[in-house]
């Protein structure tokens, strides 16, 4: 008997695992949740349908933090965001990270979890980028192997994103899309579409960011970030402390147009501004689906 | 190893080492040189982590200034690379450092700004425990006092200080020129702790820095008053124990209370 093809990664045990098909729900038009805008939040019940949290900022033993995310999960709907679960490394996976984020998510009861398609580290270090990985078909079993592990692990399906890239490697031999496509494919993996980092790779990499949008499934997305970057001239970094530019607003509305209705949210991250001037971003998000799609109904 | 971890590995090296042997498997863009845009990577590694650090040490950054702090936090970052996925964790190990490198090491009073800095940010979000009230001491009997244990809030710290440190970040946190910086004959002993979301500190005197020490490690109240008696007056150390108490409960300092079994 061969006891490798019976083990739950195995190529074909996973063949024959049925994908998760319960689509996350749609949440409306939301915001990053960040410290500066807690008061803000819950002395003004501003008009934002759900927040995104970074996870890592509240996997903490105690105090203020948690506090708030308690009383404002009570208000609203809530998704979590994580930075560090590396799941393209090739060193072994960090069992006490993922054991806090479950711990996080019991608590928190998010809407989903996401992370990146990257890796932030291997030999124990841990470089707290979101750093590239060859689009190959070594990497992609690899990546499938490591999402089926990480979704029986926190019992539910991940949502994953697609990062900003700088660098391409010489021996990828499929695009980023493809890779993307397969992923979802063959992990029943959800997809967190980030529109700032498709312009930002694109630009980067020197492609049409409407064929990266073209390659990805139309069923499989169910969040897009909006965010500003950085243009250095020769390529552009994705900084998230500015507001969102013109053309990723445009791609926007085409990625609505393929997508159809799909929570989206507005990722700021450093340079933050009043609450007010975000809400005029969240504000935008809504009225361009409104203006691009059909209204929104509840199947 | 698979082709894909040693990719993963001259990557890391890349950006920790200033190794360029990947270079060899990333592409130049339309635009620009692949040693460019893989200096994105290396520029960001060492720009995040002293930002973190930044952010941890607002105060440490203040006195020291821009350039100073960054060529120290650079000193640091590369001594030190991240094991802890959570950036929350990364200056930890701050106080030490600057305790123990040089040029750092001359100047005893940024360790100990740092191990202030550092005492506020871990009672910051410290575990949450219910907070005694001096309701909760009503219920014992008289006789039943000198066998009464106490617990700690779980985000009590007690940091001795060889240096004015504290009066400098007072004098930074007010927007004040700080003192200069001098070694003191004795310890300053302070107490960090979080009072309902605010981290706190304040400066203990000897003998009530020696009960707190003595109550958190589980001495009961009787035989603490009864150290109190060798430090000051004898007869007023029962007073002078119940004083303290009183404050640390006041104060949310404590959490439990456990009569003598």
């Amino acid at each position: 008997m061969n006891v490798a093809s019976k083990l739950p990664n195995s190529p074909a045990a996973l063949a024959s695992q049925p994908l998760p098909s319960d689509k996350p729900p749609f949440l409306g038009f939301g915001l990053g949740l960040r410290a500066d805008h807690y008061t803000e939040i819950l002395e003004g019940n501003p008009p934002i349908d759900w927040f995104e949290i970074i996870s890592e900022n509240y996997m903490l033993p105690g105090g203020q933090p948690l506090r708030m995310l308690d009383r404002i999960r009570e208000r609203y709907p809530i998704v979590m965001h994580g930075v560090s679960m590396s799941i393209a490394s090739t060193a072994p996976p960090d069992f006490e990270y993922l054991q806090a984020l479950r711990e996080l998510a019991k608590r928190v009861e998010p809407k989903w979890i996401s992370d990146h398609l990257c890796w932030t580290g291997v030999h124990g270090k841990n470089l707290h980028d979101l750093l590239p990985i060859p689009y190959t078909q070594e990497a992609l079993d690899h990546v499938v192997s490591r999402v089926h592990l990480v979704q029986d692990y926190l019992g539910r399906p991940l949502v994953m994103e697609n990062a900003s890239t700088y660098v391409q490697f010489n021996n990828s031999d499929m695009t980023e899309w493809e890779f993307i496509a397969e992923l979802t494919r063959r992990t029943g993996c959800w997809l967190l579409f980030d529109v700032n980092n498709v312009y930002v790779s694109a630009f980067n990499h020197g492609y049409d960011p409407h064929t990266f949008l073209a390659g990805i499934p139309e069923d499989r997305v169910v969040q897009f970030h909006m965010a500003g970057h950085s243009h250095m001239g020769t390529h552009i970094v994705d900084t998230h402390d500015h507001p969102v530019c013109e053309d990723v607003w445009d791609l926007y509305a085409a990625a609505l147009k393929r997508f159809g209705h799909v929570s989206t949210m507005i990722e700021r991250d450093d340079n933050i501004p009043p609450l007010d001037e975000l809400l005029l971003e969240v504000n935008r998000t809504r009225e361009i689906a409104g203006r691009v799609l059909p209204p929104f109904r509840q199947a | 190893m698979s082709d894909f971890a040693r990719q993963q590995s001259d990557f890391q090296r890349g950006i920790l080492a200033g190794d360029d042997t990947v270079l060899a498997e990333i592409l130049d863009s339309p635009r620009e040189k692949r040693e460019a845009l893989f200096g994105v990577y290396r520029y960001a590694y060492v720009a995040r982590l002293v930002e973190a650090m930044g952010k941890d040490h607002e105060l440490l950054h203040l006195y020291l200034g821009d350039e100073m702090f960054d060529e120290m936090g650079r000193a640091y970052v590369a001594a030190n690379p991240s094991r802890n996925p959570n950036l929350r964790w990364f200056s930890q190990a701050l106080p030490d450092f600057l305790k123990s490198t040089a040029p750092y090491s001359d100047h005893p009073v940024l360790s100990d700004l740092a191990a202030l800095e550092k005492a506020l940010n871990d009672a910051f979000d410290a575990p949450d425990a219910p907070v005694l009230g001096l309701a909760d001491m009503a219920g014992f009997a008289p006789e039943a006092w000198a066998g009464l244990t106490f617990a700690a809030h779980p985000s009590a710290i007690r940091l001795d200080l060889s240096t004015n440190a504290s009066a400098i970040w007072l004098a930074l946190k007010g927007e004040e020129t700080p003192p200069d910086a001098i070694s003191l004959a004795e310890p300053c002993r302070l107490l960090i702790w979080r009072q309902d979301v605010t981290p706190m500190f304040r400066e203990l005197t000897t003998e009530e820095a020696m009960m707190w020490d003595e109550a958190a490690g589980g001495i009961a109240f009787g035989v603490l008053c009864s150290m109190l008696a060798t430090y000051d007056d004898p007869d007023g150390a029962a007073a002078r124990g119940a004083g303290y108490l009183h404050g640390w409960i006041s104060t949310g300092l404590l959490t439990g209370v456990y009569a003598d079994h």
